[in-house]
């Protein structure tokens, strides 16, 4: 227990259940892992794997009607599932922040960039005016907005799409969270905007001495940034363990498909990319078996009819469900 | 923000010449020989020198409307054949009573409206929001002048509540109390139509809004419910309150001169009907100018506020 | 247009159509169409019904309240309120629907072809359009009908149905556009169906739920109109009933008789609810999402 609590991040048996007019959706289900302080771990999965719905979950920002969590999430030693809004509210922004997914939505369109900042500053912090006002600046600056004392001004429309995610992440870096929910933080942006982005999450990570979870469907993203790589499908973690373990000796069908479905640098031009067949599963209507069994070439009788559980691999922390995994050789590792 | 500023000036002007053109052809409207319609047969030859001379009667029709326009543009509506008083006078003593009770029941509607609707959109479906939108449903199938005319049956006649029923009217400068009284009823009666509107256009604003990113991302920022609805929901939602009480104020005065029918309140809206019944057709145009120039500006005030509150409208 | 309040709460919802899914219309709604079929019916056939006529005199019964001889009780002049009721919905039938025949007569093709063909047609008529719109209709509804004596039915219809033209227009433009810029719409045109075809199978269909429910509502609006003018008794002249000028005709004699307000109040309320509920419904049950202007 007191390992536990000095772990930033403890989730066990996490499930979050959507109660809809077709039924209940198990959105997220049964998942654990925790986390160190000054760590970065990757979420990936496809759409629709959950990974989003993980990150809310986690920060406890789901409302309250039509929704149902249960299991743990301990933040510091705090139980955030079942606290009061109130209690939630007091560490968010200052011990877990979020950044958003789309820039063009989540900031407030009729206030100015600046207000957005310094509010948060002002209503946390309790700073004054003139100072929230100046730390707003300061961290426009950091995150790279050039003459930030215009774009404090500015109104979100006014912006680009990487000046507004620029925005969002001084928004949720404002109060100096110690952990950082980083959801698809550059699926909405150019090529080359996601680099400098990443790059700057990477350099804010250190020079701040945050943790990250970056949740992202795309592999080559979190490939040299994270320690740990989490992979999800269907609302479930299908394999886990260190980033090196993860691409070089997975055992995982789903996680090889996958990785063979992203682009690399190394592949010669006008290599074939594989593609996974099928699509995910309606997780109104999820069977007893592995849910990636119908798109899985290794599929066999039990897989349809028993989910296998997590089971640990050779190396330490590494975990995969899989009935048939793939044999325990290196692979080589392309990144 | 400039060349959106511009193109709304220039369909002002374009609105407010077609009210002028509008306003002045009503005259031609009338059957008959204009100046004895107006002024009655018997009017005296010096009256009827005076009337065309500012009508221009004599010359071609586009040119009377530029004798009559820039006799209006001077502040010269004519003169009342009836009361002899200048139109202009006249209307200028009647409006502050409309700006009262429009003023009045726009106070009422909004410190009414804004908080309920806040509290139905943050839980839609609950009592309260099925209540009130069953309530403001039903509502907005009784006329305004169907409420006065109830109001005054059952609160002044049946209950007997003094200084509220017909002809009870004080003026401000005579007894400001005894003005708030006598205006309380039209106040109110105006009050919940316009509740109505605000209430049900902010809510289903704000349930919309309220679904939004930027909404949630506030809330990770750690801030309070409160500070949530006001500051983030309430302005982008404020735009939709700002058109429909905008879009309100020509049904609002119309309302207003229902209620002043009823009670005798020697507003516009009166003094139009009794000029409408005497046939005062001059003063008639006088009003019908006058509010619907009023109308248009305050328009045109409104579209502009809700420009500075929604800066993505000047820019689409 | 700037004096029908009702439009700028229901307006919002120009709607985008979805197939699936349809809300039932429930019992409710059933009720309402009854209530509406029974007012066009004792319209219709007041002249047939057991009812006494509504401009008898009848000096020994004044003021009256209600009686098994008198359900609705008589008024001042000693008429029967139950027959100038039934009589007086006449009035408001025949001003909502005149007017609106002639407000979507011109407004709604005006605003199809606007929307289907954009380019400088679509421009030119828009911006005519949005002019008008910004015109405080009602001052100018009781301005011409203050002028252009003496007052008749038709003229009322004629006025209160040329100054709803820009309303349906604007909202037969923007439901138009929803639907033209699908691809269904596009994939007819490359297939070379003719614009006709387009129009009348393929545009006027789709728009058909969200006109309807409009159309109710507009005829409900425009109701309440007539009856708030002929309480300015700006509408057809006495003795002719209306329920609006019946309640002009009780607001001196409240203190006596108030089921003379009361009456036709009633009626025209609950016509107006029915109309709006049944616009309401029907918009739930096409499942208009909203879209905003």
């Amino acid at each position: 227990m007191s390992v536990e609590q000095e772990k930033l991040l403890v989730v066990k048996d996490l499930a979050t259940t959507f109660h809809t007019a077709g039924g209940d959706l198990p959105a997220v289900g049964g998942v654990s892992f925790d986390m160190e302080r000054n760590q970065t771990i990757g979420i990936v999965g496809e759409s629709g794997s959950g990974k989003t719905v993980l990150s809310r979950t986690i920060m406890g920002l789901q409302q309250r009607t039509n929704v149902t969590v249960t299991g743990s999430v301990l933040l510091s030693g705090f139980e955030m599932v079942g606290a009061s809004e109130d209690d939630k509210r007091k560490r968010w922004g200052t011990e877990v922040a979020m950044i958003f997914q789309d820039p063009m939505t989540s900031l407030n369109p009729v206030m100015k960039v600046g207000k957005q900042i310094d509010e948060t500053l002002r209503v946390r912090l309790g700073m004054s005016k003139v100072d929230a006002k100046a730390r707003a600046i300061e961290l426009l600056e950091l995150v790279g907005i050039p003459s930030p004392q215009y774009r404090y001004d500015a109104y979100p429309g006014q912006l680009s799409g990487g000046m507004r995610q620029r925005v969002v992440i001084a928004i949720a870096l404002a109060c100096s969270p110690q952990l950082l929910l980083a959801d698809e933080p550059t699926t909405g942006l150019d090529v080359t905007i996601q680099a400098q982005i990443l790059n700057l999450l990477e350099e804010l990570k250190e020079r701040l001495e945050m943790s990250v979870v970056l949740v992202t469907h795309d592999l080559g993203v979190v490939a040299t940034r994270t320690s740990r790589i989490i992979v999800m499908y269907a609302g479930r973690i299908v394999e886990i363990g260190s980033t090196r373990e993860v691409f070089a000796g997975h055992r995982m069908p789903y996680t090889r498909a996958l990785l063979e479905s992203s682009p690399k640098v190394s592949n010669a031009s006008h290599t074939r990319l594989t593609t996974i067949p099928g699509r995910p599963p309606n997780l109104l209507k999820l069977t007893d078996g592995c849910s990636f069994a119908p798109r899985c070439s290794y599929a066999t009788d039990k897989c349809r009819v028993e989910r296998p559980e997590l089971q640990a691999a050779d190396e330490p922390g590494h975990m995969f469900a899989c009935w048939n995994p793939l044999p325990k050789t290196r692979r080589t590792v392309r990144k | 923000m400039l060349r959106y500023v511009l193109r709304r000036v220039v369909m002002l002007i374009a609105i407010c010449f077609i009210i002028s053109v509008g306003s002045f052809y009503l005259i031609h409207l009338l059957p008959g020989n204009i100046t004895t319609v107006i002024e009655g047969p018997g009017a005296s030859p010096e009256n009827q020198a005076k009337l065309y001379k500012l009508l221009g009667l004599n010359k071609p029709i586009y040119q009377q409307y530029f004798v009559w326009i820039s006799n209006v543009l001077r502040g010269n509506l004519g003169t009342s054949f009836i009361s002899q008083t200048s139109v202009a006078s006249t209307i200028r003593a009647a409006l502050p009573i409309d700006l009262e009770i429009i003023f009045l029941s726009q106070i009422l509607a909004f410190i009414t409206a804004i908080p309920i609707a806040m509290r139905s959109a943050r839980k839609p479906d609950g009592w309260l929001d099925r209540a009130f939108s069953a309530g403001s449903f039903t509502l907005l199938s009784v006329p305004t002048f169907i409420v006065i005319v109830l109001m005054v049956l059952f609160i002044s006649i049946k209950a007997g509540v003094p200084h509220t029923g017909p002809s009870s009217y004080v003026s401000f400068s005579q007894d400001w109390l005894g003005n708030l009284e006598s205006m309380a009823l039209p106040a109110i009666a105006l009050a919940i139509g316009s509740f109505v509107v605000y209430y049900r256009v902010l809510r289903s604003d704000l349930i919309a809004t309220l679904q939004e990113e930027f909404i949630t991302m506030a809330r990770s920022k750690g801030l309070s419910q409160r500070r949530i609805m006001w500051r983030h929901a309430f302005r982008p939602s404020s735009v939709a309150l700002l058109g429909a009480a905008g879009v309100n104020i020509g049904g609002l005065l119309a309302s207003g001169f229902v209620v002043q029918y009823l009670l005798n309140i020697p507003g516009l809206g009166y003094t139009l009907i009794s000029a409408i019944d005497t046939s005062d057709y001059l003063l008639v145009q006088g009003i019908v100018l006058v509010v619907s120039v009023g109308v248009v500006l305050i328009n045109f005030i409104f579209d502009f506020i809700i420009n500075i509150v929604d800066p993505r409208i000047s820019r689409e | 247009m700037s004096n029908f309040p009702q439009f700028s709460v229901l307006e919002e919802a120009i709607l985008v159509e979805k197939p699936e899914a349809k809300e039932p219309l429930g019992i409710l709604f059933w009720i309402c169409v009854g209530w509406i079929g029974l007012n066009i019916v004792g319209a219709l056939f007041a002249n047939v019904l057991p009812i006494e006529n509504p401009l008898f005199q009848n000096y020994s019964f004044i003021n009256s309240g209600p009686s098994l001889h008198h359900l609705f009780g008589t008024d001042d002049l000693g008429r029967d309120i139950l027959a100038r009721v039934i009589y007086g919905s006449r009035v408001s039938l025949s001003v909502g629907a005149g007017a609106m025949v002639i407000g979507f007569g011109v407004g709604a093709p005006l605003g199809m072809l606007a929307a289907y063909r954009r380019g400088r047609f679509d421009t030119i008529l828009t911006n005519v359009m949005y002019v008008l719109l910004a015109f405080p209709a009602i001052i100018a509804t009781i301005a011409i009908l203050s002028f252009w004596t003496p007052r008749s039915l038709f003229k009322i219809i004629v006025v209160i149905g040329v100054a709803s033209i820009p309303l349906v227009y604007r909202v037969i433009r923007t439901a138009t556009l929803s639907v033209a810029t699908k691809d269904f719409i596009i994939a007819a045109k490359v297939q070379g169906a003719t614009d006709r075809r387009i129009i009348f199978r393929e545009l006027t269909p789709n728009i058909a739920p969200i006109a309807i429910s409009f159309l109710l509502i507009g005829v409900a609006t425009v109701i309440a109109l007539e009856g708030a003018l002929a309480f300015l008794g700006l509408s057809v002249n006495p003795p002719t009933p209306s329920w609006g000028n019946m309640i002009n005709e009780a607001r001196t004699i409240l203190q006596v008789n108030p089921w003379l307000v009361i009456f036709p109040s009633a009626a025209l309320c609950l016509f107006l609810l029915c109309l709006n509920f049944i616009g309401d419904r029907l918009r739930h049950h096409f499942d208009v999402t909203e879209v905003k202007l």
